[in-house]
């Protein structure tokens, strides 16, 4: 009985691991997609309202999903409160933010080179800027979509085959 | 050895994990870790028998050679 009961465990316990796994691969394109679209409403709220940067980060966090929104809003909060320059703010708290998401190292340096721009030149450079970085998400999209694709399935029967394996050799 | 037929249902069990663990990876392109699977359950599947394996070389052995 006591055996049967700990087979169940563990093969609960692997197959969750596989798709926690899943989910995080699941996650990625999607928080892409997220980032991308604040870069594009920082865009309109910089060029058209000629928002300041505190207000801007505020108003993209208010029109976002929830993880991304959490960065936007704690970089408003921290400008307003701390005298540190924007880029220290912004590049802690990307530091600060990136484990509660399933993006990569390349979406971190990317958002990291974006905000050492921010605020630093006048309004065409300024969308140039943007628009470089949205490009640089768009590539990272493809990759993620594509990792997304192949490996999902895998891991979540690969978690599942792993339990049931190691269940037999124990029994 | 013979009077236990559940080492036998195990060693089927492990076969058949693998080879679906093995047919898996290649679907995905992981050839590599593919073949590694399977390595890795032929390698334990042997320790387990390598008890029985003994046992009849012994016995091989002992008609043939007059020994031991």
């Amino acid at each position: 009985m006591m055996k049967w009961i700990g087979a169940l465990l563990l093969l609960s316990a692997t197959t969750w691991v596989g798709f926690e796994l899943a989910r995080k691969l699941n996650d990625r394109p999607k928080q892409i997609r997220q980032l991308k679209s604040a870069l594009q409403i920082l865009e309109a709220e910089i060029l058209y309202s000629q928002a300041p940067i505190i207000e801007a980060c505020y108003n993209v966090s208010k029109q976002l999903p929830h993880p991304v929104s959490w960065f936007f809003k704690v970089v408003s909060e921290d400008l307003k409160v701390k005298t540190d320059s924007l880029y220290e703010i912004w590049k802690k708290n990307i530091d600060a933010f990136w484990p509660l998401v399933a993006l990569g190292e390349n979406e971190k340096e990317i958002l990291r080179q974006f905000g050492r721009t921010l605020g630093q030149h006048d309004f065409v450079q300024q969308q140039k800027h943007i628009q470089l970085a949205l490009t640089h998400l768009e590539r990272e999209l493809e990759e993620a979509q594509d990792y997304q694709y192949r490996y999902s399935k895998m891991v979540k029967s690969l978690g599942f085959l792993t339990g049931l394996l190691v269940v037999i050799l124990l029994i | 050895m013979l009077g236990d037929a559940s080492i036998l249902f195990q060693i089927a069990g492990i076969g058949i994990v693998v080879a679906m663990i093995h047919t898996i990876l290649k679907q995905m392109g992981k050839e590599e870790y593919a073949q590694f699977a399977s390595l890795v359950g032929f390698i334990i599947v042997l320790i387990f028998v390598i008890d029985g394996i003994s046992d009849l070389f012994q016995q091989i052995k002992s008609v043939f050679l007059f020994r031991g």
